[in-house]
């Protein structure tokens, strides 16, 4: 069903065998009714031209055809001054010097149809892009959940006039049905596959987009419409304009499979602001990258996903761009927490030049954890409202001063000091406390990195020059043999002259030495 | 004009404000130590304020003064109310806090925010996003330099998320003006360590000997 027929035309309209009805009867219960939307838009090389919205003057779109520069669209005002689609640049600028000429740029225009279908994925569930400028949708699924045909048909109608896009819109059985009655201008609606023979007649032969070769050749038979190439022998057409093009028709009036390429929006987010000149305004830089922001919010609201990690990209006229990373602990979308993430970083950003265009990057998505809201609010006197939790302020110590630098603490089972506690994000999961506290003697609050060697003087450990008092101990602590780390040390709790409070320890490997290992804070 | 009326001018400082006293009773975070904890306006540690403590050396009890309250902090508010229990945030230590010792004195280990500031702004920054975020119920901070302007700083942060701040410093520290609710002077001397409030809002000067003995230390 699926897959497009080559079959010679004889074989298509032999009858079929009695095995193959029945196989067709057991293989497929009712046939799918579908209903196709077509988007055509006829404006798209103007529309898709940035700076069209905010210049002021007249604009036309160039080409280059066999070396010249002729124009291939020119919008109303320049219509109104006399520039046709074909005048070459020349002549179009001695009719109107104050015309701006932009060229035709094809992968603007593939930018704004993605953009386009992404946005027509609220519609519909398959969206298709169709050559240059046309978008096609399948919405016979759709019809329930948005009301039916008619207020479909203004949603969409609305959506794309509100952003700019000035489109013919048509619906029929098949794509190619739906894609020539937009061509053709006909604002129609054909539901039946009965009635889509009679709309399709009428249309003329400009629409279907074939080699300009053709078409001149089939007026010259006096072939001025579809309807006219459908009464044309089968055989001699196929022998003698190729068979695609029969095959093109046959697709069109729904007697053959027309598979389409379903439209998939990229999982991440990549987006570029381009600015018409460099710019160095710093605020104005942070606002370009909270607009990115807020479309990314829209991008993963429509997809329910939130991201850890987002990568800003500013770019210079010359040199690398510079790039600017955030992470965010638990994965997030609101455009305002990212915003502030940044305005933490954005200020120790250096910029080496000006920058001309920015662009937002996220990293991979995945699926939100939503919280469930309490049903009562607790109304006890004396709880303070907190105004974040622990991970949105972890997360702004960390964009400031690195993961490395923030962390939390766990007991270890160890006797060892040193292995007795590890670090621990501040954000993994809270693992209750198993180890019970008190199974060691006492110990000392502040611990030193690195045991520090004490200088001896005949036997007697000092600290600072003076003799240290024993107060407690000793307390031996051995072995470690199964990570090579093996110790042998006699633990005491010393006081100085000046009163600290010491935790040191006789090192019994080797030559006996004195250390010190943590304060009694 | 009766007298309680003019008492109830805010421009009227008193010295020894017993009434002041009486409001504040049981405002304060109980220190654990009970001959401290007299000598404390609010019967306690000033809550929502900035305590300075000042040392000559690391090592003296300086911590200790604060294990009973800090423990108290890290457990509380688990089993009455939903939201999360303060975390203890202890911004650029000059030794690295010991994990099993906390445990000892009762504290919470997975409450501890431990942050390394590269310097002294950062250090600042740190502290008053950790005060303010109403998540921390308590913010230890070593600073090298704290001015008048930056104590106030501490101040209204702590005031502004409901959290206790704590600043060590060093003694020379005392000729400083501060903001702080609450300066004390540890000193060691040869029985134990001696406490001395330079400073106290709403409370008067008192030097405590021997506050904390060597007994103490053991468990």
């Amino acid at each position: 069903m699926s897959r497009a027929w080559k079959l010679p035309v004889a074989v298509r309209e032999a009858a079929p065998t009695p095995s193959a009805v029945q196989q067709s009867l057991s293989l497929t219960p009712t046939p799918v009714r579908r209903l196709w939307f077509c988007i055509w838009l006829p404006n798209l090389p103007l529309e898709a031209c940035h700076s069209s919205a905010e210049a002021m003057g007249a604009l036309a779109i160039v080409a280059e055809q066999h070396g010249i520069h002729r124009v291939l669209l020119a919008d109303a005002r320049a219509a109104a001054a006399g520039i046709m689609a074909g005048q070459s640049a020349h002549a179009a600028l001695a009719l109107l010097p104050a015309l701006r000429l932009e060229e035709r740029s094809l992968t603007r225009e593939q930018q704004a149809l993605e953009v386009l279908a992404s946005w027509l994925e609220r519609f519909s569930s398959f969206v298709s892009i169709a050559g240059e400028n046309v978008l096609l949708l399948e919405i016979a699924g759709s019809l329930r959940l948005f009301g039916g045909l008619k207020h479909l048909r203004q949603k969409i109608s609305a959506g794309l006039r509100a952003q700019g896009f000035a489109a013919s819109l048509a619906i029929a059985p098949t794509p190619l049905a739906a894609t020539w009655l937009a061509r053709a201008g006909r604002r129609v609606c054909v539901r039946l596959d009965a009635n889509l023979g009679s709309a399709l007649r009428k249309l003329p032969l400009a629409c279907l987009n074939w080699p300009a070769g053709l078409c001149e050749s089939l007026t010259g038979m006096g072939v001025s419409s579809i309807g006219d190439c459908l009464r044309l022998p089968r055989a001699g057409f196929a022998r003698r304009f190729g068979a695609e093009y029969l095959l093109e028709l046959d697709r069109a009036l729904g007697h053959l499979p027309d598979p389409r390429d379903s439209w998939r929006s990229p999982e991440r987010f990549c987006a570029d602001y381009e600015m018409p000149e460099e710019q160095s305004d710093r605020e104005l830089l942070r606002n370009i990258c909270r607009e990115l922001l807020l479309l990314h919010e829209q991008f993963l609201l429509s997809r329910q996903l939130g991201t850890q990690r987002l990568c800003f990209s500013f770019f210079h006229l010359k040199g690398v761009a510079t790039d600017l990373r955030l992470g965010s602990a638990v994965a997030g979308r609101s455009a305002e927490r990212w915003f502030e993430l940044l305005s933490v970083r954005f200020e120790q950003l250096q910029l080496p030049a000006a920058v001309i265009a920015v662009r937002l990057r996220s990293g991979l998505s995945q699926a939100l954890q939503t919280e469930t809201a309490q049903l009562c609010f607790s109304g006890k006197p004396g709880v303070q409202k907190r105004r974040y939790s622990i991970a949105q302020l972890a997360e702004r110590l960390i964009a400031r001063i690195g993961e490395q630098s923030v962390h939390s603490m766990a007991m270890v089972a160890e006797h060892r000091p040193e292995y007795a506690w590890r670090t621990q994000s501040p954000l993994s999961e809270r693992s209750a406390s198993t180890l019970a506290a008190g199974q060691h003697r006492k110990r000392p609050l502040w611990m030193l990195p690195e045991p520090a060697l004490l200088s001896v003087d005949s036997g007697y450990p000092l600290h600072r020059g003076c003799r240290l008092t024993f107060l407690d101990g000793p307390e031996r602590l051995e072995t470690g043999w199964w990570d090579d780390d093996s110790i042998s040390r006699d633990y005491y709790t010393a006081v100085d002259a000046v009163g600290m409070h010491l935790w040191v320890f006789r090192n019994r490997r080797q030559t006996p030495s004195w250390y010190l290992h943590g304060f009694f804070g | 004009m009766s007298l309680e009326k003019l008492l109830e001018n805010p421009r009227i400082w008193r010295g020894s404000s017993r009434v002041a006293s009486q409001l504040n009773r049981q405002t304060g975070l109980a220190s654990g130590y009970p001959k401290l904890d007299r000598c404390l306006p609010g019967g306690g540690w000033p809550p929502a304020a900035l305590t300075e403590i000042l040392t000559a050396q690391y090592g003296i009890g300086e911590l200790r003064l604060l294990m009973p309250a800090l423990a108290k902090l890290s457990a509380a508010e688990t089993h009455t109310d939903a939201t999360e229990p303060g975390w203890i945030a202890w911004v650029a230590p000059p030794f690295q806090p010991y994990a099993p010792a906390l445990q000892q004195y009762g504290i919470d280990l997975s409450r501890m925010l431990i942050v390394r500031p590269k310097d002294d702004s950062e250090l600042l920054w740190s502290a008053e996003q950790a005060l303010s975020s109403g998540t921390c119920a308590a913010v230890l901070l070593w600073p090298d330099e704290l001015d008048d302007q930056a104590s106030r700083r501490l101040q209204l942060a702590a005031e502004k998320g409901h959290c206790w701040a704590i600043a060590f410093r060093p003694l020379a520290a005392r000729q400083q003006p501060s903001a702080a609710a609450l300066r004390l002077e540890l000193q060691s001397t040869g029985q134990g360590t001696r406490v001395h409030i330079l400073k106290s809002r709403g409370g008067r000067p008192t030097v405590l000997n021997n506050l904390l003995n060597l007994s103490d230390r053991f468990l």
